[in-house]
């Protein structure tokens, strides 16, 4: 009975723990440390439970009498499910001094957090369309609520707004095409629909690649492609830093774990139409991204701009499974692993920054920083680097693969623009560097800040260290894996599809 | 009386282009939030009417469960125009510019 129930054990921490949260938010004598522990104290937990899990199936479908084949449970969702609790732990903990600073955070703040946590688990064990669409719907009504958090503020109100219209209005569009899949075969399920297509694909062929044109519109509006991504910029400026970094990281992986799912079955070997439509994006996103990007003062808005550009990126790996390259799966996972802990690093360094100041971040407040706080403008400039995918960093490795897998699947135009795009994002990442290392210090603001010894910062600084190691290390410590480790782990979990 | 099913297609197919519109073109956000509703129980017209077709009740099921989903996002949708009017006195969506045109907060 144990062996049938633990992998719903993971998520159903995560669930009880919100609720847990909502409950006791109402007691007004606990105070915001606590409910930040108790939090970290579920998600690690969950993810103590998830991490002997992996590697022990390939497909099981979780209590098939109840659920059908809605719920698998395979090393591809447990993969995603260590990322997204590893993620949101990290998330908090590195935003606890921003947390502890501002007086609008209380327990409902966690309890959101978590259930947007799990709304993400179970779109990475959603083995049937219907259920993907509920936990999307689940992540992204969490996530507008907290983009508006901060509710005495006219910027997070809009941001919410902007969020939540044009995001239902892209929802929509994900049903609809699952209403057509279901009209056409008369399952919603992925893996019967997959066995649909590789037999009546080409009878059914404009409708089926209509149906699977809506439901990416809607992944791609989400991960901000660019015909879709005039909300972004607004949206990431507007709400509160955690929530930022919690879009910009941990909702970017939930998004691409479904996209990956549907991609494999939807464009691999199938003739269905769309796979030239993503290469297509592929590029708008990439010039479009870096173009919003090198032309933003603010240091949030170009985070902004340049993670559409990192979408971008994955895109063009994206489109390269479609055209059977078999390394193009887990370069996307590698790259989303080295994009998370770099821009985990760049914004939760600008929180911490933030945290004393009540206006938004640009570049001149980065003058002369690295007389102020040397600690802290080294950690900024190794994410830096590792964002533009410097070598011996870990964006490098992400960015390699992702070219590898273009390269492989014959995209050389494509590959040949990814390269060129890198170098251009050189610019407004090396802006910041210039600012901080390349500028006297001003005179009165000169006195050196001590490096604080905090939970936050010393996260930030192994957020750096990772960073570098993933670049060099491959093997120096037997234990830990470098980035050979990593792309094995990749495939595993991607064999593990079916 | 039995009526052909691509009537109903029509019908749905007629209710989502409105809704779009309406998201598209309205200034106000009751009306934009009631074009968005609109698409979503187009789809679920559709999906009745596949239930239909197909001799099973997934598609019902499907609607119902659309149901709760909308009833939330309704839920979510209503506390937002509340709050916004009370900051803004105002439901014209062109007056929420404020962050696209990096002014002072």
């Amino acid at each position: 009975m144990m062996s049938t129930l633990a992998p719903f054990l993971p998520t159903t921490l995560v669930i009880i723990g919100a609720f847990v949260l909502l409950l006791i938010s109402t007691v007004r004598s606990i105070h915001l440390k606590s409910y930040l522990y108790i939090t970290v104290v579920f998600l690690l937990l969950a993810f103590a439970v998830a991490l002997p899990q992996f590697g022990t199936r390939s497909g099981v479908y979780v209590l098939p009498k109840v659920f059908g084949h809605t719920y698998l449970a395979d090393d591809f969702a447990t993969l995603f499910d260590l990322m997204f609790l590893g993620g949101g732990a990290l998330t908090l903990l590195i935003n606890a001094i921003y947390l502890r600073k501002r007086d609008y955070y209380n327990g409902e703040f966690f309890a959101l957090f978590l259930f947007a946590i799990f709304g993400m688990m179970t779109l990475a064990h959603a083995n049937d369309l219907v259920p993907a669409f509920i936990s999307l719907e689940l992540t992204s009504i969490a996530i507008y609520v907290l983009t508006g958090y901060h509710k005495n503020y006219r910027g997070s109100n809009e941001a919410m707004l902007k969020y939540l219209v044009l995001g239902s209005f892209a929802g929509a569009m994900f049903i609809l095409g699952t209403a057509i899949f279901y009209g056409v075969a008369g399952t919603t399920v992925i893996s019967e629909l997959a066995a649909f297509i590789q037999i009546h694909g080409s009878e059914h062929l404009l409708a089926l690649s209509t149906a699977g044109l809506f439901i990416m519109i809607t992944i791609l509006f989400k991960i901000g492609a660019v015909p879709f991504h005039s909300w972004l910029l607004d949206v990431y400026l507007g709400s509160p830093f955690p929530v930022t970094m919690f879009m910009a990281s941990v909702l970017k992986v939930a998004l691409f774990a479904i996209a990956l799912r549907l991609y494999l079955i939807l464009y691999v070997d199938t003739g269905l139409i769309g796979n030239q439509i993503i290469s297509f994006l592929a590029i708008l996103t990439l010039i479009g991204g870096s173009w919003l990007a090198i032309s933003q003062s603010m240091l949030k808005r170009m985070l902004a701009g340049s993670s559409i550009v990192h979408g971008g990126y994955m895109l063009i790996a994206l489109s390269s499974i479609g055209l059977g390259a078999h390394l193009a799966a887990p370069a996307i996972m590698f790259y989303l692993l080295s994009y998370f802990i770099s821009s985990v690093g760049a914004f939760g360094i600008l929180s911490y920054i933030a945290a004393d100041s009540n206006r938004p971040l640009t570049y001149e407040d980065f003058k002369g920083m690295a007389h102020r706080r040397p600690y802290l403008s080294a950690m900024m400039a190794i994410s830096m680097l590792s964002l533009s995918g410097f070598p011996s960093t870990i964006g490098f490795l992400g960015k390699f693969y992702i070219f590898m897998s273009a390269i492989e699947s014959g995209q050389f135009a494509l590959a040949g623009l990814g390269i060129f795009i890198a170098f251009v994002s050189v610019y407004y990442y090396f802006k910041l560097i210039a600012m901080m290392y390349f500028y006297p210090c001003e005179e009165e603001t000169c006195e050196q800040h001590p490096f604080e010894i905090h939970v936050s910062t010393l996260l930030i600084g192994l957020m750096a260290l990772i960073t570098i190691w993933g670049g060099i290390g491959t093997s120096l410590i037997p234990w830990f894996p470098g980035a050979d480790g990593i792309i094995s782990i990749a495939k595993q979990a991607i064999g593990s599809l079916p | 009386m039995t009526v052909n099913p691509d009537a109903y297609f029509a019908v749905a197919t007629l209710l989502f282009s409105l809704g779009i519109l309406g998201v598209i073109s309205r200034r106000n956000l009751l009306v934009m939030y009631l074009s968005i509703e609109l698409m979503l129980n187009a789809v679920n017209l559709i999906l009745a009417t596949f239930s239909r077709l197909h001799p099973d009740e997934g598609g019902t099921m499907i609607a119902l469960f659309m149901i709760g989903v909308i009833a939330a996002e309704a839920a979510l949708f209503l506390a937002v125009i509340v709050q916004i009017y009370r900051k803004k006195h105002t439901l014209d969506s062109d007056a929420f510019t404020e962050l696209a045109q990096g002014k002072k907060l």
